[in-house]
């Protein structure tokens, strides 16, 4: 089968969604590969490029959509692309098909598959061909480099003999792979960086690569990344106040912000006000990420670069992936490789189209003339869910019943023991012609095993050895036994309490001393 | 016998062995306690021997004498890690006593009877005292006679036996003449008619085979029991020489005695609860040997054991920053404790955190981590309980398990069908890393496989683990 790439029609778009390296690694699959002319030039890659990697260079977009089985392009197909597929054949490109239903519906009506690459779900095994990601990637290191550019000073601080030099401030709004991205090279080129994220499960990756978590003062339950995909959702107002008031505070402290808070399917939250604009100093950058869908920042116009009446340039750029498209054409092309792996089981140039696969099914917007959208969750959850180990927080009258109930069962208990207990002493005191003398001793005994109960659970765990050594010790008392007896005139019985003396003081000196060696070994450091 | 005196002399002594016990919740008090009980022990002794009651003062104190010096040996030459052989020894020194002078109680019973026949005159103070009975007293007295001979003579062979099994002298593994528990239920069964026909009248030959009769079985229950079950054994032997205490004191009407052994005797039982419990198996089915059987096939462990040297582990512990070390009983045999305490200096040293975990259940006593890791002066307050550390492990970056294995076997949680299944272990497999010293590959006292030796994150550091620790010791300074 054929693999063909047009040229993006999208004014100002310089990607190509194949490269010639990617283009071998197809011809390796099995594949035949097709190539618009001049669909690579803006990205720097020549027609001869391609050639020379065995594509077939063709003139016209219509001989490549006519040509090619399989057609791999960036930007979301426009009408007149959608209008030249046919049954059979198989789109893989951006689709956004939530905000795009009318192009779902030609792409449906046309009988052709489309893959849409932003539906790749966010699973280990699919992250190779996760475009979204390679691109913000792209993005995120990008809008550093734009904000450098628009900022009229060292990101890094020195000491030089012509003065001082502070460091460039820059926050991060939102770390995601942008944000983590622009996280990454703005350290690099040597700023302090903050970076702040409704998810606060992902401070140790802002720390891991070198910025500072901006926490809040906020309690509230944290929400689990792992419900939204490791996407964030729409906060509380509490918490959003609390975040505003954050920002509000280090906004006059920042030379950079950049801003990368999107919500899947939903305008971009207004995170950065016009009074914290207001509050930074003049010649201070704004990049605006999420411009595509309205931005986060108030003043943000998007494709646009503005400079506020205080001197702030607010960047809207929407193309930063564009605007480094040999590197974003080779990641892209890389992705769409992989996803035709994926869909190339047996490595022989056709395509089966497994609506079983996880990834596969995923990605599907539109198949044999239905649409597939949305799909079904993926049976695997991409971020392991957080374990969830806060216990229910009682009421308090649960609290309180609760503890009327464990009371009552101890009550009930103990009542219990003790009636079983009297019952014994009642039954031995019966025991026809018991002497009183026995039960004086008697009761001493039980009296003894009580106190034994109440004093032996207090001891520390540590202290067994020494417990162990001290009853040993003091069961030695049978001494007093043998000291009783030896007072006789039988011999036998003077011999046999001997050897009781005997050996109860071995015991006795014994016990006491190791217990003493034991516990004078412990010390507190 | 008693006069008001030593009665007085005897309160003091029971409240002074009661605060020494009580004393033992702290390792401060405790050294406080410990006098208490010398001081109780000394009024005790003092009392009846200026009283009325003893005679042969000097002889008895000289034999107290010869007894203190054979003591005093003992006990400043014992290794720590010998501490549960010595406990179990003195246990049958107890015991032994007890059966001696429920022999002399029979014995004085018997001479104070032919006496009174012959209208002879007594003397001796005990005899005077039983001459003083009425016959259903003498009978309550050989009960309690019988009882104390018995139960001191099953503590004297069962604590000789456990004594053989800590020291390496006997095999510690389980075993049993053929028969099994049906020998030591006839044994019972067979205590039982001999104390009935003794009870009858029946002479003092059938004390002599009752006492044959518990030594039998003394020494055929320990012998069934393995080596693991050790901490409950001679917690279950310290108990019994209460027990026995307990009962002579009854036959010879000394309240002191039934104090102390009655406490003695609480706290033994108490101690193996603890123990079984920690180990979660019924009393019972220690005491009757060998693990009880699961439902089912055991999980078949996948995997291998991967070695490391101690370049590997020292480099993992200069990473560190947190360190859990879990000592067992291979520490104890190897006497390790003194390069575990030396590790634990150095690695704290350099601020990394380290600490103890101990398993109320490691070692071959109660508590005994703990002793040996205070002897090699490792501060208390860095040795935590299971319950106090094991949240703490997956926080931790490198756990050291030294010598122990079925308290850190994760089967007793992943597999039903285990011998140890519902054990409660230490989680140190949620660690970042384990490292394991152990001696060869086998598998521990209960004869399980351990899924932690085959863990991803478990490299296994053989060898001896005083001379492992010792290599480590070099390359960590």
């Amino acid at each position: 089968m054929k693999i063909g790439t047009p040229k993006e029609i999208e004014a100002g778009e310089a990607r190509v969604a194949m490269t010639p390296d990617s283009a071998r690694a197809l011809q390796k699959l099995g594949y035949d590969c097709m190539i618009e002319s001049g669909a690579g030039v803006a990205a720097g890659f020549a027609d001869a490029l391609y050639a020379e990697a065995g594509v077939e260079v063709v003139d016209s977009a219509e001989a490549l959509w006519s040509g090619a089985d399989i057609i791999a392009k960036v930007r979301e197909p426009q009408d007149s692309e959608l209008a030249r597929l046919a049954t059979g054949k198989t789109l893989i490109s951006f689709f956004n098909p939530g905000g795009n239903a009318e192009g779902l519906e030609k792409a449906r009506a046309s009988g052709a598959n489309v893959i849409a690459m932003e539906m790749v779900p966010r699973i280990s095994r699919a992250q190779k061909m996760d475009a979204l990601s390679s691109m913000a990637n792209i993005a995120g290191y990008r809008a550093v480099i734009e904000a450098g550019n628009n900022y009229g000073r060292f990101f890094t601080g020195q000491i030089t003999a012509a003065g001082k030099v502070p460091p460039a401030k820059v926050l991060v709004v939102g770390a995601g792979v942008a944000g983590l991205a622009a996280i990454g090279t703005s350290t690099s080129l040597g700023a302090i960086t903050y970076a702040f994220d409704v998810r606060p499960e992902v401070a140790e990756q802002v720390e891991s690569m070198g910025a500072e978590f901006v926490y809040l003062d906020f309690e509230e339950e944290t929400q689990d990344g792992a419900a939204t995909g490791g996407y964030a959702s729409v906060q509380s107002e509490e918490f959003r106040n609390a975040q505003l008031a954050k920002f509000r505070e280090i906004a006059p402290d920042m030379d950079i912000v950049i801003t990368t808070a999107l919500i899947p399917n939903r305008p971009a939250p207004k995170l950065w006000l016009e009074d914290m604009v207001a509050a930074m100093k003049p010649g201070s950058v704004i990049v605006d990420l999420a411009a595509q869908q309205g931005g986060n920042v108030e003043g943000t116009v998007k494709d646009e670069k503005v400079v506020t009446d205080n001197g702030v340039t607010i960047i809207g750029y929407t193309d930063f992936a564009s605007r480094m498209a040999a590197q974003s054409s080779t990641l892209y092309a890389t992705n769409i490789r992989h996803m035709m792996t994926d869909l190339t089981p047996e490595k022989d140039g056709q395509v089966v189209h497994n609506m079983d696969d996880d990834v596969i099914r995923g990605a599907t917007v539109a198949y044999q003339g239905e649409i597939t959208f949305p799909p079904p969750p993926p049976k695997v959850q991409a971020i392991a869910a957080q374990k969830k180990e806060k216990p229910k927080e009682l009421t308090p009258e649960e609290k309180r019943a609760r503890e009327v109930a464990a009371f009552k069962a101890e009550t009930r208990s103990q009542v219990t023991l003790i009636a079983i207990g009297a019952a014994l002493l009642l039954a031995v005191s019966l025991i026809p012609g018991m002497p009183a003398s026995f039960m004086q001793h008697f009761i001493v005994f039980v009296l003894s095993v009580f106190i034994g109960f109440q004093v032996i659970w207090n001891v520390a765990h540590s202290l067994h050895t020494p417990l162990m050594a001290v009853t040993n010790a003091i069961s030695s008392i049978i001494i007093l036994g043998a000291l009783i007896q030896i007072g006789s005139s039988n011999g036998l019985i003077i011999f046999l309490s001997a050897a009781g003396v005997l050996m109860a003081s071995i015991n006795i000196f014994g016990g006491f001393l190791v217990t003493r060696r034991m516990l004078a070994m412990f010390q507190k450091s | 016998m008693e006069n008001a005196f030593t009665i007085a002399a005897y309160v003091v002594a029971a409240i002074l062995f009661i605060l020494s016990l009580g004393g033992l919740s702290g390792q401060e008090s405790a050294k406080r306690a410990v006098w208490y009980g010398i001081v109780g022990m000394a009024i005790a002794v003092l009392a009846t021997l200026i009283g009325p009651g003893a005679g042969l003062s000097g002889a008895s104190i000289v034999l107290i004498a010869l007894g203190a010096a054979v003591g005093y040996q003992l006990a400043t030459k014992v290794q720590m890690t010998q501490m549960p052989e010595l406990v179990a020894i003195m246990h049958s020194l107890v015991g032994l006593a007890a059966v001696f002078v429920g022999f002399n109680a029979d014995l004085t019973i018997n001479m104070v009877s032919a006496a009174k026949e012959a209208g002879d005159a007594l003397d001796g103070t005990f005899a005077l005292l039983v001459a003083k009975k009425t016959p259903v007293e003498i009978g309550i007295l050989r009960v309690e006679l019988v009882l104390g001979v018995w139960i001191g003579a099953v503590t004297f062979t069962g604590s000789v036996i456990a004594y053989g099994k800590l020291a390496g002298k006997v095999n510690s593994a389980a075993k049993q003449l053929p028969g099994g528990h049906m020998l030591n239920a006839a044994a019972a069964a067979l205590s039982v008619v001999l104390m009935i026909a003794y009870l009858g009248g029946a002479g003092s030959w059938t004390l002599l085979l009752l006492t044959a009769a518990a030594l039998f079985i003394g020494y055929h229950l320990i012998m069934g029991i393995g080596g693991a079950d050790m901490p409950v054994v001679v917690s279950m032997l310290n108990s019994y020489s209460g027990w026995a205490a307990a009962a002579i004191g009854f036959s010879l009407g000394n309240d002191l005695l039934i104090v102390v052994g009655a406490l003695v005797g609480s706290s033994g039982a108490i101690l193996s609860y603890i123990m079984c419990k920690a180990m979660n198996r019924a009393f019972v089915s220690v005491i009757l040997g060998g693990f009880g059987g699961g439902g089912g096939e055991q999980m078949a462990v996948e995997g291998e054991q991967i070695a490391i040297d101690a370049d590997g582990v020292a480099s993992a512990l200069e990473e560190a920053d947190s360190i859990i070390i879990i000592p067992g009983y291979g520490m104890a045999v190897a006497q390790a404790q003194q390069n575990v305490a030396e590790l634990t200096r150095r690695l704290r040293a350099r601020g990394k955190e380290v600490r103890f975990a101990i398993h109320p259940v490691a070692g071959r006593l109660p508590g005994h981590m703990n002793v040996l890791l205070a002897e090699a002066k490792v501060p208390y307050d860095i040795v935590l309980e299971m319950d106090e550390i094991n949240e703490d492990f997956p926080d931790t970056d490198v756990a050291i398990v030294i010598g122990s294995n079925d308290i850190v076997n994760p089967a007793a949680q992943d597999d039903p069908n285990s011998p140890i299944a519902g054990m409660p272990v230490l989680e140190c497999w949620k660690a970042k890393q384990v490292f394991v010293s152990k001696r060869g590959k086998g598998t521990g006292y209960s004869g399980i496989e351990n899924p932690l030796f085959f863990k991803d994150n478990t490299r296994m550091f053989y060898g001896d683990a005083k001379a492992s620790l010792g290599e480590l010791l070099n390359r960590i300074s």
